[in-house]
């Protein structure tokens, strides 16, 4: 895709909805298939990355990639209706066409991370990039050590992807916890905040990669936990959320401190991340 | 670089051999403010302005403009509009030159070359023009009153001649076909001089700057931004009237038979209140001290970090265009005055290493610790 695209990255290119899967009561799983056979074929990303979707008439919004890297020919976004863009794309039906542009950013070092232990920690809609990153790690398991997950939710209502959960707990060389804050009557799960799966957690700082994707209050309490547990400062990777407009590091909107989120990131180690002035 | 002379009443000629085949941007006396705008004759042109209220940047990133037009019906009718008026911007003064430069490095030379404004840029030639300085002026602070690329001749004036410094053959070929360009006498080169040196002597009031990176790192959280930032109107004229900003948004505009619409960008602001604000509606800079504190570290501190320059160039527009009275200068001797009360505050036994270590500075509340270790100096937004 870059390469067609290069020519003008402003430009959309036309994508089919190709499944709608409702995933709560205000996140839906849409799939798409780029028209064009050439751009589909040659659009590659990695976890962490992220599409400008245009609605016609209405606008662009930036939505993280759900599918792995490995999962070639269609892009997943998880997707809220939170705006304009979103609500008009949750009134869309399979068969109609969207436009897509990029991917852009910077996602997760995915070849870093290789043979080494991770520690992944997502809260809320976070798990929406992070489900791209654990999907990869899922397909390439074998060059992984130790993969400990953990999402937070608030109730279970809110939990999304949890047929995917359920495959990945049959699975004995996946560490999963699945903690609700606020549980219902029917929950026997975990109940608490992400952080508590720290205690007792045995993990070796040498060969271990964290990545945090969740909302702003999370990212304090979980990156001092993985600080406890003797993580490097540039082992600890994390997501940041910003309205990028542009994708390419010039409209503004996203920037922190000297960084764009949108070129710079959205994926930033903690030492990075320190370095940003108003970021955390 | 070529340095020759022409006599100035070749400058109707000089004019003639660009309208030949460009539209004519210069600086036009509107009565009460100067403005640039087309010309079609050098008796139209005011050379001796001081500033103009708008910098030539619409002529390179419009106000508005149409990205691509779409079928609402057939998403699939996407069509990319870049429509380019071969210009040349006729009078341009250094500060304003060197902003392009920065705009250049933004939208020419990154990852992504931005197609429409490499567009413009490939078809727009820039002469610049020598001035006077004036209250208003900070190119002192940055050195940026000299540019030594970016244009393609730029005219010093000498009094009877312009020195003329000869960047780009498409310049030389314009200069040479309608003047008689000639080498600078002697009188001429020591003339030069005398004028660079009352150029340069203009400046000697302007405020220290050498430690101003560190110092907006220490005072990132100094009450001086809480002061600023309850007087920003958030009116975004500093943004509009500065040659360098360059922020802008995307916006749908559906045409009202609904059969179509197009794209269209626009320039934007980070003064405005909504400017960081995500979906579901949370805003990263949702009050008026991280909003200014955040323009003025991207024009003094991180554009630099990024691409060497800092994204001011002294030109003196927002000192005018502020209501508020926040600029570059208000803001430099308000950080120096707080560096001086705040090494007051701390005693004599503050040394300079525990100076530099603090992480910020409140009045009310100077820490007295020790550094904090770097895990604990959270920043705040």
């Amino acid at each position: 895709m870059k390469n067609a695209m290069s020519a003008n990255p402003y430009r959309p290119w036309p994508a089919r909805i190709t499944s709608i899967i409702d995933l709560t009561a205000k996140e839906k799983l849409f799939e798409f298939r780029l028209i064009d056979s050439a751009i589909r074929e040659g659009f590659r990303h990695t976890a962490g990355q992220f599409v400008e979707l245009s609605l016609f008439g209405i606008g662009e919004a930036p939505i993280s990639i759900s599918s792995a890297p490995s999962k070639q020919g269609f892009i997943e976004l998880c997707v809220r209706a939170s705006g304009s863009v979103t609500g008009a794309l949750h009134r869309m039906k399979c068969g109609d066409i969207v436009g897509l542009r990029g991917p852009f950013g910077r996602g997760f070092p995915f070849e870093e991370m290789r043979g080494h232990d991770v520690l992944l920690v997502a809260g809320g809609l976070g798990i929406a990039p992070l489900k791209s990153l654990i999907n990869h790690i899922h397909d390439e398991r074998h060059d992984f050590g130790k993969v400990t997950i953990a999402y937070g939710s608030r109730t279970p209502a809110d939990i999304m992807f949890l047929d995917q959960f359920k495959m990945w707990q049959h699975r004995q060389d996946f560490d999963l916890h699945l903690l609700v804050s606020q549980p219902d009557d029917e929950w026997t799960g975990e109940v608490g905040y992400v952080t508590q799966c720290f205690e007792g957690l045995r993990v070796n700082p040498l060969r271990t990669y964290g990545a945090i994707v969740g909302p702003p209050v999370m990212y304090k309490s979980v990156i001092e936990e993985m600080r406890k547990k003797g993580i490097s400062y540039d082992m600890i990777y994390m997501s940041f959320e910003r309205q990028m407009k542009c994708g390419m590091g010039k409209c503004g909107h996203c920037a922190v401190g000297h960084q764009y989120i949108c070129v710079d990131g959205p994926v930033f180690n903690y030492w990075e991340a320190k370095n940003i002035q108003g970021a955390i | 670089m070529l340095f020759r002379v022409i006599d100035k009443t070749e400058l109707p000629e000089l004019l003639n051999g660009f309208l030949v085949a460009h539209q004519v941007i210069g600086p036009v006396d509107k009565g009460d403010h100067f403005e640039f705008a087309p010309v079609t004759a050098a008796d139209e042109l005011a050379l001796d302005y001081t500033l103009t209220t708008l910098p030539p940047k619409k002529y390179l990133l419009p106000p508005r403009e149409t990205l691509l037009s779409f079928g609402t019906t057939h998403a699939e009718d996407i069509e990319v509009v870049c429509e380019v008026t071969p210009r040349v911007i006729f009078g341009v003064h250094a500060c304003d030159i060197n902003a392009i430069n920065r705009l250049d490095a933004v939208f020419l030379g990154d990852e992504f070359p931005d197609p429409y404004y490499r567009a413009r840029r490939e078809a727009t030639l820039v002469v610049g023009i020598s001035c006077t300085p004036f209250a208003e002026c900070l190119c002192g602070l940055w050195g940026t009153g000299e540019v030594h690329s970016g244009y393609d001749l730029f005219l010093f004036d000498l009094g009877e001649v312009y020195l003329v410094s000869i960047y780009s053959v498409e310049g030389a070929n314009i200069l040479e076909a309608t003047c008689h360009p000639r080498p600078a006498t002697p009188a001429e080169v020591l003339d030069f001089e005398i004028c660079s040196k009352r150029f340069h002597d203009s400046f000697a009031a302007l405020p220290d700057t050498a430690e101003l990176p560190m110092l907006m790192d220490v005072l990132h959280k100094d009450a001086t931004w809480d002061e600023l930032g309850e007087r920003c109107l958030s009116c975004t004229a500093c943004s509009v009237s500065c040659p360098t900003c360059y922020c802008f948004d995307l916006i749908d505009l559906t045409d009202p038979d609904g059969c179509g619409g197009r794209r269209q960008r626009v320039w934007d602001s980070c003064n405005s209140p909504g400017f960081a604000v995500v979906a579901g509606g949370h805003n990263f800079r949702d009050s008026g001290r991280n909003r200014v504190r955040h323009r003025f570290y991207h024009k003094l501190l991180s554009f630099r970090a990024k691409y060497g320059d800092m994204l001011c160039v002294g030109c003196g527009r927002c000192v005018r265009s502020c209501k508020a009275d926040i600029n570059p200068r208000t803001v430099i001797e308000r950080l120096y005055r707080d560096r001086d009360r705040w090494l007051t505050e701390q005693g004599s036994g503050a040394t300079g290493a525990e100076a530099a270590a603090a992480p910020a500075i409140k009045a009310e509340a100077a820490p007295a610790t020790p550094p904090a270790s770097v895990a604990e100096q959270g920043s705040g937004a």
